[in-house]
């Protein structure tokens, strides 16, 4: 079918809009992966938990949702630290199928916990600039998505400076690069490992709270698909790679959103497999991957 | 040695308290009626509210002194007994088991998810037990024919009901509103799209409208077919190629959590000036507040409602329903909540009109119920069920959704049948009907 | 020890009373037991697969449609009928054969997902699409004390699916597999192709899960889509891990303690709770547990020694 080039531009700022919360989510498995060398499957709920931090405070204090991202990471960072210390820092080292399952216990138990303490049924909230659009490049966009966007511009320019610039930051990219290596210069690797467990949280919980903001539906079961499609993100992109995850992060937005036009909105998911298991048959290790662990 | 003793008594002791929690009283002076519900797992805000609501009815009645049953002489209590069926076909068929051997149960009310219903329909057909299903909507759960579904009656909308009625409506009020506000022949054909869910529901609302576009020989052409996975959030691509065929209407098959960012997305994001019809589901507070203005002049399909009692016969009882729900509950009883009431009370007229509490009876008092309507408007006012497959007929009304601003947010008003409607379906100023 | 647990379970129905209730939750016991016996083969040579769901449902309908066509008895089809995802494992695993195990999870959690979806929508005019198809029953119900007698059908295809992994994991081919998960490099410097053994894995392993399904799916009479679900992909995930992944018994106590647990829980009125118990059970187990439940008595004793030497 014929795509004319408003539509083709429309569907490309969709997508990017779209994109900054898989970018986030993917960002974070990425930055936990890197220093740990582990994959957590429970990164959805950390997404859903961000979001109904920001619902309660929201409905608490009426502040404006983007505000409450103030709320919403912090406290999914120290989330994200306990579970670290909690959970994956005894099993680190026994072997990756337990990584896997433990993931599925805490899905259980966040999901459900969640669910007794905000009941299950969808959740909403409006953000105040809703129904304001502006137009930009002669699209028309409501002013939330380019609020949305900038804002996941500025968390990963303020994350690259961190990694970067700071010592912490250098710290945890020597770990990723060589653990032993990092113990031997005197880097304390078990810090590193909670810090960027709880970057990561951090992370997933912006996007939680991003997610509300933009005017999606919630309930406590709503983080596995995106964090789904976030793994996929981050395999054909390689893991541990940033500069992958986006790349890897538009090819799956513009295939899927395709295989809609062709195939049919049921196909969605489906494809969003394929894609990840046609890109794996041919380089295990993703497009950017590294060849070895 | 020791050690195997001590597992088998461990495993023989677990068995028995599971065996034995169970385990209730046999009595006879109880009517007592199972209550298959999603407690728990991926449909568990249907089973609160159809759990709640079947309280509320053995409540009432009880508290008028309970069910007459002629051969013991005297009035008797009902007693609910509550089986979850987790959301699951396994959980289903252990929940309706017990019910049945541990619980016996007299009568079993409720049952949501075709899925899971056709996995245990078997056990009850088996068994022999009357089973008034008020929440699976395919046509198939009475009609199967390779499970005997004597005993088995429908009193809820099938997708076939639904499906069509809605096109009915679209065909006889919206087709000509449009001809005739754009100046349009006469003989038009409506343009409609189908945007819906990938499931059971979804397919068979658009089997059913397809249906009865053919059947009943309607003006309608069927533009485009969409489909999306359940829980989807992001519509806007395919709404794009909804938006390319040009239709005048939108029918949209999804529940709240989708036709809410399904509709901002439309009418937001890729600017659709359609008319959104959305199914009966959708009928919920949750709804409006969630819709926001993006949901004015919409269509909502419905046959119980928060916000718009149907005028004339049931408008007292709907509101006596709907306070006495929310003062012991906190809160909006669903359409399934609403159905299931209804089950219970219809469970206590056959126990009443057969006399006994004795099943074969009873299911035959049930086949022959003839009850005025209660809190769901029924065709002829009454609640039946049909002689082939003990379907009961609801009557579906459409509502049409109106900006209000003092509540900030729209509600409905009732736009057909014309026995029972508020107002006149209106097309908005923005609308664009597709071309010509 | 087995003897002792092959008693139990032939004269189980009896002390409990052999009613609907009681046989209805023991059959499915079993069916579930044999499908986490299934998944948890699938370990042995370190696959650990998040979309046996996938083989499971396949099995059902392929017993399904093969019984319907033929009218045999689904005794016989259960074990043709799971010829079906035992090809379409074969397919799948010939995909993961060279993939570490999170891609491994995905991908397998990913063709349970593409396989429903190609059920629903290419396929629907044999699966019937989101209708699903009526399944001939495996005994009817008009033989007295039919349901008594399927179970101790299902108890007796049980003790054979069991037997049979015993037999296949004490041979060389369990070695084989113990070398493979343990060492790959060594393992192929050994002379072992870890490549025909993951495969002969993954279709065994998808085979059985099948009959499993099909087990099911004739002792319900109907089959639906749902079957593909993830709750379907992940039990035997959960009952493998809490009784003791890579035993042969702990499939079979994690599927029964952990459905005591569930439905126990259940009767005490508990509903999201449990499904945080189950959670953190299995956080437990893996930290401190990680042999599962089927260790626990080993564990027990040891400390109890540790303190009898302290006094």
């Amino acid at each position: 079918m014929v795509v004319s080039p408003d539509i083709a531009l429309q569907v490309v700022i969709w997508g990017l809009y779209a994109g900054c919360i898989y970018i986030l989510l993917a960002t974070g498995l990425n930055l936990i992966f890197g220093v740990m060398k582990i994959v957590n499957f429970a990164h959805g709920e950390l997404l859903m938990l961000g979001a109904f931090v920001t619902f309660t405070f929201f409905t608490i204090s009426g502040f404006n949702p983007y505000v409450l991202l103030a709320a919403s990471v912090p406290i999914l960072i120290v989330l994200g630290v306990t579970i670290e210390r909690l959970c994956f820092r005894p099993i680190l080292g026994t072997g990756k199928l337990n990584e896997i399952f433990i993931s599925l216990g805490l899905i259980y138990i966040i999901q459900n916990a969640a669910a007794i303490i905000w009941t299950d049924e969808w959740r909403i909230i409006h953000s105040p600039y809703e129904s304001i659009t502006i137009s930009v490049f002669g699209v028309n966009m409501p002013l939330d998505y380019l609020i949305i966007i900038i804002t996941t511009i500025a968390i990963l320019i303020a994350l690259y400076l961190f990694l970067r610039k700071t010592t912490l930051g250098r710290a945890m990219r020597a770990t990723s690069q060589n653990r032993k290596g990092a113990m031997l210069m005197g880097i304390n690797v078990e810090r590193m490992d909670m810090i960027s467990f709880g970057i990561g949280a951090g992370l997933a919980g912006a996007a939680g709270t991003l997610w509300a903001v933009s005017g999606q539906v919630f309930n406590p079961y709503m983080g596995s698909l995106p964090a789904i499609k976030a793994f996929a993100i981050v395999i054909i992109g390689g893991l541990g790679s940033i500069p992958g995850a986006i790349i890897g992060g538009l090819i799956y937005g513009i295939a899927e959103n395709f295989a809609i036009f062709t195939l049919g909105g049921a196909w969605k998911d489906a494809i969003s497999f394929l894609i990840l298991i046609l890109v794996l048959i041919v380089r295990p290790t993703g497009i950017f991957g590294e060849s070895s662990e | 040695m020791k050690k195997l003793l001590a597992i088998a008594t461990v495993l023989i002791i677990g068995f028995a308290l599971m065996a034995g929690c169970t385990e209730q009283q046999a009595s006879g002076d109880e009517l007592k009626i199972g209550v298959v519900a999603s407690m728990t797992g991926a449909a568990s805000t249907t089973g609160k509210d159809v759990w709640q609501s079947a309280v509320l009815a053995a409540d009432e009645i009880n508290a008028a002194g309970g069910v007459y049953v002629e051969e013991l002489g005297t009035k008797i209590p009902i007693r609910l007994v509550q089986g979850d069926d987790e959301s699951t076909r396994e959980g289903g068929q252990k929940a309706v088991s017990r019910l049945i051997t541990q619980d016996n149960v007299d009568v079993l009310v409720g049952g949501f998810s075709s899925a899971v219903v056709s996995a245990h329909q078997s056990i009850v057909a088996e068994y022999k037990v009357p089973y008034i299903i008020t929440g699976a909507s395919t046509p198939i759960i009475t009609r199967r024919d390779d499970v005997d579904t004597f005993y088995m009656f429908h009193h809820a909308p099938t997708t076939d009901d639904s499906g069509s009625q809605t096109t009915l409506f679209i065909d006889d009020t919206i087709r000509p509103a449009i001809n005739e506000k754009f100046g349009f022949s006469a003989d038009r054909p409506l343009r409609l799209a189908i945007l819906y869910q990938d499931s059971p529901y979804g397919k068979g609302q658009q089997d059913a409208i397809k249906n009865t576009i053919a059947q009943e020989n309607l003006n309608i052409e069927v533009v485009s077919e969409e489909t999306f996975k359940m829980g989807e959030t992001d519509y806007r691509t395919v709404l794009t190629s909804v938006k390319n065929s040009d239709p005048d209407v939108v029918y949209v098959v999804a529940f709240l959590n989708e036709q809410i960012p399904a509709v901002t997305q439309a009418r937001r994001d890729v600017g659709m000036n359609a008319i959104f019809i959305a199914v009966e589901p959708n009928d919920d507070p949750d709804y409006y507040s969630g819709v926001g203005r993006y949901g004015d002049y919409s269509i909502v399909q419905s046959r119980f409602s928060p916000y718009a009692v149907p005028k004339g016969p049931i408008e007292a009882s709907v509101e006596k329903f709907v306070t006495d729900f929310d003062e012991k509950w906190g809160g909006f009883p669903g359409m399934m909540g609403a159905a299931t009431y209804e089950g219970v009370y219809i469970a206590a007229r056959a126990v009443e009109d057969a006399g006994t509490l004795d099943k074969a009876k009873v299911r035959d008092a049930i086949a022959q119920v003839e009850m005025p309507q209660m809190v769901e408007a029924m065709k002829d006012q009454t609640i039946r069920f049909s002689d082939d497959y003990r379907e009961s007929k609801f009557d579906l009304y459409m509502e049409q959704l109106f900006w209000d601003d003092d509540l900030q947010e729209t509600r409905p008003k009732i736009v057909w049948p014309a026995s029972l409607k508020e107002t006149d379906f209106v097309l908005p100023d923005w609308f664009e009907p597709g071309k010509e | 020890m087995q003897l002792a647990a092959l008693a139990a379970a032939a004269v189980i129905p009896f002390l409990l009373g052999a009613n609907l209730y009681i046989l209805t939750v023991l059959i499915l016991m079993l069916v579930f037991i044999i499908y986490s016996s299934a998944w948890n083969f699938l370990t042995y040579t370190g696959q650990g697969s998040l979309g046996h769901a996938a083989f499971f449902g396949l099995g059902g309908y392929g017993s399904t449609l093969i019984a319907v066509a033929t009218g045999l008895s689904p005794y016989i089809t259960i074990f043709i009928g799971a010829g079906l995802p035992a090809l379409v494992g074969l397919f799948i695993g010939a995909i993961c054969v060279r993939l570490k195990e999170w891609f491994l999870a995905m991908v397998t959690f990913g063709f349970a997902i593409i396989i429903q979806t190609l059920m629903v929508s290419q396929f629907s005019a044999w699966s019937g699409g989101w209708d699903g198809i009526a399944s001939p029953r495996l005994l009817s119900s008009s033989i007295p004390n039919y349901l008594l007698i399927e179970y101790y059908s299902i108890l007796a295809i049980t003790v054979l699916v069991i037997v049979l992994f015993a037999i296949i994991l004490r041979s060389r081919i369990g070695l084989a597999f113990a070398a493979i998960r343990e060492n790959e490099l060594e393992a192929r410097a050994a002379g072992i192709n870890p490549v025909k053994y993951r495969l002969f894995a993954f279709m065994t392993s998808a085979y059985f899960a099948g009959v499993a399904g099909a087990l099911e799916i004739h002792h319900m009479g109907y089959i639906t889509p749902e079957i593909f679900g993830v709750d379907i992909s992940f039990w035997p995930v959960i009952y493998s891990i809490s009784g003791g992944l890579g035993t042969l018994a702990g499939p079979i106590v994690g599927t029964i303690v952990i459905t005591l647990l569930w439905d126990g829980l259940q009767s005490l009125g508990i509903s999201y709770a449990r499904y945080i118990v189950i959670g953190i059970l299995l956080v437990l187990i893996i930290i401190f547990l990680p042999k599962g439940l089927v260790s626990l008595p080993g564990r027990i004793r040891e400390w109890m020694e540790k303190r009898a030497k302290k006094a």
